[in-house]
């Protein structure tokens, strides 16, 4: 499989107690796949492994790069703008003293921008991030992993803290993406919300996959 | 029974502190006369030769804007090593915090007396005192302000491939601004206050001035002392005070 997502055997232990355990699942390009399960079931965890931030067992293949991760309360540094807050996502491509004197190559501006039209908030790029609303805060965290120019997409609970219009605009929001080739993994504990949203689902109790 | 046990101990160790001070209010009687007529002998208050209060104005707050500039610059690298969740070298936390705690606790006024000693009179001394001090309580400010600070931005730039250094500059100092400025200006503040007596020690400043005028029982001088140090606190108050609002 190339571009997707494929985790075999995924396990975390903290403190001694098994958080996960053989977790294993497959998502391909173009496809949304839902994580359902209670809150506790291991659904953030399974996320974070996945993108490199627990330690764990087993493996990750993300064909092309390692997998972006949208937080689940967005993660946005609140006084930078919203475009600052995207570029964010390419420093694993720019060096110390660039990144730190904010001299951005003029490509990643660029792509900066691209990634900011694509979940609609151009017209708030200079806007800091405590001025935006919740779910436009969601949409900047969503930008922020596209700038990665990652082939996964990982977004935990993203819309846990958003009304209902809100939330079904950002989910919405994932499937496009997905539609535009991105492999998309998101975790939710609304059922209803995955079965309208989501290509396919899984279930998570205590830390396995039941369905 | 144990609230009455606190107030005990409380009135023990005043007792205490009484017995060590032994307050006499027969002399502070007897001083008051001696008191009234130097403040009656104040007025007016003398201004005469307006450049050298000029010069030792201008000293005090060089010697205190340049030792908290001095103190900011050695601050960084230590506030990062005694903030636990962004220090990079575990190992050196307890001995950089104890060294932060030695730097504050010895005052800038002592460090200065020393080092007139040491680099002889005038407000250079003074100036590596106050830096000496201040990069303590700076330090120490800052380590907590990136203890507190919210790092979930901090780890979004972490899983976006950054590096520590690259996520500390970009993500962590602007988000944490408004208290790392914050300090420095409080700092820069205290500073200014306390740069006033550096003198005393022959370290620079306005003390100096207010030194030799106690000498010579020269009470119009001193006030006059008093009141361009009360100006100059004031001014200081005000002005931090403007550039900590604009920065929030």
């Amino acid at each position: 499989m190339s571009g997707g997502l494929r985790i075999e055997g995924l396990g975390v232990s903290l403190g001694g107690r098994a958080v996960l355990s053989d977790v294993t699942l497959a998502v391909s390009p173009g496809e949304v796949l839902a994580i359902e399960g209670e809150s506790g079931a291991g659904k953030t965890t399974l996320l974070r492994a996945a993108a490199g931030l627990v330690p764990h067992s087993g493996t990750v293949r993300c064909g092309g790069g390692r997998p972006a991760l949208v937080f689940q309360h967005h993660a946005l540094a609140r006084r930078l703008t919203a475009r600052s807050n995207v570029l964010v996502g390419a420093l694993g491509r720019i060096g110390f003293w660039r990144a730190a004197l904010r001299l951005w190559p003029a490509t990643e501006r660029a792509f900066a921008a691209e990634c900011l039209g694509r979940v609609g908030l151009e017209a708030v790029a200079d806007r800091r991030a405590d001025t935006l609303s919740g779910g436009q805060r969601q949409r900047v965290a969503i930008a922020r992993a596209l700038m990665q120019r990652a082939p996964v997409l990982l977004a935990d609970e993203p819309v846990a803290s958003l009304d209902p219009a809100n939330a079904e605009a950002v989910l919405a929001l994932l499937r496009d993406l997905a539609r535009g080739g991105l492999a998309v993994v998101v975790s939710l504990h609304q059922p209803e919300l995955a079965r309208r949203h989501a290509d396919r689902r899984l279930r998570l109790e205590k830390g396995r996959i039941v369905a | 029974m144990r609230r009455w046990a606190g107030w005990l101990a409380l009135a023990a160790f005043l007792a205490w502190c009484t017995w060590i001070v032994s307050p006499d209010p027969g002399r502070l009687l007897a001083g008051l006369p001696r008191l009234a007529r130097w403040l009656a002998g104040a007025f007016p208050p003398d201004f005469s030769g307006p450049e050298d209060l000029l010069r030792r104005a201008s000293e005090t707050v060089a010697i205190a804007s340049l030792g908290t500039a001095v103190a900011a610059l050695l601050a960084l690298p230590l506030a990062v090593l005694a903030a636990r969740p962004v220090a990079p070298l575990p190992v050196l936390y307890h001995p950089v915090r104890a060294l932060l705690d030695t730097l504050r606790g010895v005052d800038g006024f002592v460090f200065a007396l020393i080092l007139v000693a040491a680099v002889g009179l005038g407000p250079f001394a003074g100036m590596l005192g106050v830096a000496l001090h201040s990069t303590g309580s700076i330090a120490k400010l800052w380590s907590e302000a990136l203890e507190t600070a919210e790092l979930s931005p901090v780890e979004a730039a972490l899983s976006a491939g950054a590096s520590r250094a690259q996520a500390a500059a970009v993500v962590l100092v602007p988000e944490t601004l408004p208290q790392t400025a914050s300090a420095v200006l409080y700092v820069w503040e205290f500073n200014i206050r306390a740069s006033t007596v550096l003198g005393v020690v022959g370290a620079g400043g306005l003390g100096q001035e207010l030194k030799n005028a106690v000498d010579l029982l020269d009470f119009a001088r001193v006030l006059a002392i008093l009141l361009i140090i009360v100006a100059m606190v004031l001014a200081a108050d005000r002005l931090s005070g403007a550039l900590r609002r604009a920065l929030l």
